[in-house]
């Protein structure tokens, strides 16, 4: 997918001018964080939950060789196909490979971020095959010729009447006009059910794949994926290296923190596990399947100080809870990723070069931290990529500058207090009258939102001394 | 291309992995234990069960034997869609039932476009997440979950499980000695989305409905006690 | 029971605080600094203010510059060594003390970090938790104000403070905190980042101060200075009327002194 991450403070500055998307996110803001909630309440163990499934997810990265060799080996005697890809090239084009032996035409697919990261929709279009997504979100957004703005919901940027304008533009709806959202549901259930039962290939992502037998984890509401992974003759499951779990249980334990922190469900309507092509007891389901399975960065990411990112679950609560996410939207990250997740994975999977703002869109307030199922410290990994930038020297001159100099004058207590009360005196007297400033020409960033506060008059080191002093005096003289 | 990727994607994590042999990674594995559980809305499995069904917007009828069952089911139907038609797999329990006596008449096989009705015959309820598990076969064709408006599902109390762990170790044996089903399906409520300005909305791509009856021997207040579960 | 837990629960001792006075309130808001040793006093400590304290090393850290942070950190940890207690009128400088210097450190420098960490508190948690501050005797004269408080990220989520400012502000002045909606929720201040993303930082500042003047309340308080200065900053400039002050000034019953951003 195309970056424009390299443009986050004017993307976001954009997005800020849209009062109705904005209105739109704050209203996510405050009902998604009480939604978790609620679901977590009186489940007095979540954290232990939290914990538990911590250690597997490290046991599995620990030995993702052996584990991922273990789920390859089982996928096979199940009957699937398994592909490597180092990239999202390789990604694609075996996707292509699979789609052009079988003369697929259509191809239907289910919600799938993996393959946003490679871009492989626009791929299979460049190369004429027609696909279409069939999650309603994602299929709104396709129609749109957009990108997700989140990574669960990928539409909530949308309100109902530009989507209903959407399908007036692009269906054909004859006298209906289309009034409840209810109906633009049913409007999308009707035109993608014709394109379920016409494609050759379904592909689907996987929450989690399980290396004890080979089944692979789809969670969803609408049941859009598995209608691409049992309608369509060819079945492609697109997923990343990193997904594998050892145990069957250990997908379903990963689900209980998955759906509570997503949705605030305590279960979503399907989760599925598939495992390969029709059996002879079948009389339904696809007759060749595939697993694709990416690199794109994953094993760097596994050999870095950043590998708890690999135990992400996807669940989004960092940006339902993010309020920089919930200000901008996720467009204005520029990549597939957004939010507290997204802003440390797209400078790890693209390059920090071209998104090095995003690890700066953090007043690390914690929150994230706080409700990340995979208890991952966040804004610790969000300050170590700032670490990066400023030693590779991708931050602004002036600030580095800045902060060296202010730590060099810290070091110097004397210096430090003579010169901080002389600054602070200054200030003071220019703005006691008033109390704060407008504007002032060393804080720019300050005042172009808000008044400075002036200082209240000596500092506290230099009164306090001065009482020392008094006090030693006062001593002397008895 | 996908050689070269694989033996070389292999490579790196093998100079990453933590060396061990597999018999010492899986007792790392046991070592680490079962996850915690939710505690269940009620003490009693038929009750927690049908709470969590009916918080899953799953309608509810508790039948004491099969009788009763296709009684049910009929009503069900007729009231629905004024009709006696539905479409089973070639579950044999299914086809067991007395149907007649409920003037029912099933098909049994694959769901077609356009049959509104389909029934499986549940091989286990998750009192957990009060969600039905079924498997793909003759016995459940995948489309019988998906393709109807409304889904019904019968499960036998001696079919509840307590939660997800133990679901995995009642389903071990079957995996065991019949070989994996192609799909293994958790289904928690009728198909719904909230993709439109979060409004929750059903039939989203599957069923609108879902409709669970309980059959066996279940407690007689378990029901009303369910209902106040659920009850926001 | 060790020795030192001894030393400090022997009631003959008076409680030894050094004051961690934080940059912000040296040079911002002395009264900040006064307040929280005349509440300390009245706790029954003695307090002390070493006088070699310039800053945590906190812009420097959260810049992503740990080579200044590391210094800076060693200079407060050997500066505070000494002291029983370290209290300081900040969750977030408390924060970076107590979580992040054993993160920025290692070896035995980790150590002594860990150490400093074991006694350093915030002021409200130590007034309330520790130090056991009592009442005044009678109650106090002036009309009691309504008061909104604003809960400072680092100490919510780093140190746990929740109840003890209101709980001091209950006890001590008689005052019950008027609610925010969005009391989780971040003021937008963030150090750096409201100087390199203005405009998300004010935007994020005009809902928190919008939460704010719903409640109605006359007085907002706080823990800390950065999010307090940024508040009040913005208040100033969409011409509300709210009054900011640093809670130690409330619980001192300080009004007088005008508050952060009035001009005199």
């Amino acid at each position: 997918m195309e970056q424009r991450s390299d443009t986050f403070l004017d993307n976001a500055s954009e997005a800020l001018k849209n009062v109705e998307q904005a209105k739109r996110r704050d209203i996510i803001a405050t009902f998604a964080p009480l939604m978790r909630s609620a679901a977590i309440e009186g489940f007095d163990e979540f954290d232990t939950l939290r914990q538990h499934v911590k250690r597997v997810r490290e046991h599995a990265l620990d030995h993702l060789e052996y584990y991922l060799g273990q789920f390859e080996q089982q996928a096979v005697q199940n009957g699937n196909h398994v592909h490597f890809a180092r990239n999202s090239d390789e990604f694609n084009s075996v996707v292509l490979d699979i789609c052009q032996q079988h003369d697929a035409r259509r191809v239907a697919k289910g919600k799938s971020m993996v393959t946003e990261e490679t871009g492989l929709n626009s791929f299979l279009q460049r190369a004429g095959l027609e696909v279409m997504e069939t999650d309603l979100g994602e299929y709104i957004i396709q129609r749109a010729g957009e990108t997700p703005s989140h990574i669960v919901a990928p539409a909530l940027h949308k309100s109902a009447g530009e989507i209903r304008a959407l399908f007036q533009s692009t269906h054909d709806l004859g006298a209906r006009d289309l009034p409840e959202t209810v109906d633009l549901v049913a409007e999308a259930r009707e035109v993608l059910r014709e394109h379920f039962l016409k494609a050759e290939v379904g592909i689907i992502g996987a929450n989690a794949l399980v290396a004890e037998n080979g089944y692979s984890m789809l969670v969803t509401n609408e049941g859009n994926g598995d209608l691409c992974a049992n309608l369509p003759r060819v079945l492609i499951v697109c997923t990343t290296i990193d997904r594998v779990l050892p145990l069957a249980q250990d997908a379903t334990a990963m689900l209980r923190l998955l759906v509570r922190s997503a949705t605030g469900q305590a279960q979503t309507c399907y989760t599925s596990f598939y495992s390969g092509p029709r059996r002879d007891s079948d009389v339904d389901g696809p007759i060749e399947t595939h697993f694709v399975l990416l690199d794109n960065k994953r094993s760097d990411i596994l050999d870095s100080d950043y590998r708890e990112m690999l135990e992400c679950i996807r669940c989004g609560a960092c940006l339902n809870h993010c309020p920089i996410y919930s200000s901008v939207g996720g467009h204005a990250y520029g990549w597939v990723y957004p939010g507290p997740m997204g802003s440390i994975l797209t400078p790890l999977l693209t390059s920090l070069e071209q998104s090095h703002a995003l690890p700066n869109a953090c007043t690390s307030c914690g929150r994230c931290a706080e409700v990340c199922p995979a208890d991952i410290p966040l804004p610790d990994l969000l300050r170590d990529l700032r670490h990066e930038e400023n030693s590779r020297k991708l931050s602004a001159g002036r600030w580095r500058l800045g902060i060296k100099l202010h730590g060099w004058l810290a070091r110097h207590p004397k210096l430090y207090q003579l010169s901080t009360a002389i600054a602070i005196h200054t200030l003071h007297l220019f703005g006691r009258k008033r109390g704060s400033y407008s504007s002032l020409p060393m804080a720019s960033g300050w005042t172009s939102q808000r008044d400075f506060p002036a200082p209240q008059g000596k500092t506290f080191m230099q009164q306090y001394k001065a009482r020392l002093k008094r006090l030693a005096e006062q001593r002397n003289e008895h | 291309m996908s050689t070269s990727a694989r033996s070389e994607i292999f490579a790196r994590l093998r100079e990453i992995s933590r060396k061990a042999s597999a018999e010492r990674i899986h007792q790392d594995r046991q070592a680490l234990g079962s996850a915690p559980v939710p505690t269940p809305p009620a003490a009693e499995m038929c009750e927690a069960f049908l709470a969590n069904v009916l918080k899953n917007q799953g309608s509810v009828d508790c039948v004491a034997n099969r009788t009763e069952a296709v009684a049910a089911i009929g009503h069900y139907i007729y009231s629905h869609f004024r009709s006696h038609r539905l479409v089973a797999g070639n579950d044999p329990r299914l086809a067991a039932m007395p149907w007649r006596d409920a003037g029912v008449l099933p098909r049994f096989g694959r769901l077609e476009v356009g049959e509104p009705v389909a029934l499986s015959f549940a091989q286990l309820g998750v009192v957990e997440t009060g969600a039905v598990l079924t498997w793909t076969g003759k016995s459940n064709p995948a489309a019988n979950n998906l393709l109807p408006e409304h889904h019904m599902v019968l499960v036998d109390t001696a079919d509840l499980v307590p939660d997800m762990e133990h679901a995995w170790g009642r389903i071990k044996q079957e995996l065991e000695s019949n070989g994996r089903p192609r799909g293994i399906n958790f289904i928690a409520g009728p198909s719904s989305t909230a993709d439109i300005e979060g409004q929750l909305v059903y039939g989203a791509h599957g069923p609108r409905k879902w409709h669970v009856i309980l059959m066996g021997k279940i407690p007689a207040e378990a029901l009303s006690r369910a209902r106040a579960i659920a009850a926001p | 029971m060790n020795e030192r837990d001894r030393e400090h629960s022997s009631p003959q001792r008076r409680k030894q605080v050094a004051l961690f006075v934080t940059c912000l309130a040296d040079l911002f808001r002395p009264s900040v600094a006064f307040a929280s040793i005349k509440l300390l006093e009245r706790a029954g400590c003695e307090v002390s203010v070493p006088l070699q304290q310039t800053c945590c090393g906190q812009p420097a850290y959260n810049s992503g510059n740990y080579e200044e942070a590391v210094p800076l950190a060693q200079q407060v940890i050997t500066m505070l060594a000494d002291a029983d207690y370290v209290v300081a009128p900040s969750g977030s400088c408390a924060g970076m003390i107590c979580h992040h210097y054993p993160r920025l450190l290692e070896g035995e420098w980790r150590e002594r970090a860990l150490e400093l960490a074991a006694k350093t508190f915030e002021l409200t948690v130590f007034l309330n938790d520790i130090a056991h501050i009592k009442p005044p005797g009678k109650k106090p004269s002036a009309a009691i104000p309504s008061v909104a408080y604003h809960d400072g990220c680092a100490g919510l989520r780093e140190l746990d403070i929740r109840e003890q400012p209101r709980q001091l502000l209950r006890d001590l002045c008689g005052i019950e905190v008027s609610e925010l909606q969005q009391r989780e929720v971040c003021c937008g201040f963030g150090g750096t980042f409201c100087a390199k993303m203005p405009e998300i930082s004010g935007k994020m500042v005009d809902d928190k101060l919008n939460d704010i003047m719903a409640t109605g309340a006359d007085v907002l308080a706080g823990g800390d200075l950065g999010c307090l200065l940024n508040i009040a900053g913005r208040a100033r400039r969409q011409g509300k009327k709210i009054e900011v002050r640093h809670i130690a000034e409330l619980l001192q019953q300080d009004r007088d002194t005008p508050a952060i951003g009035e001009g005199k």
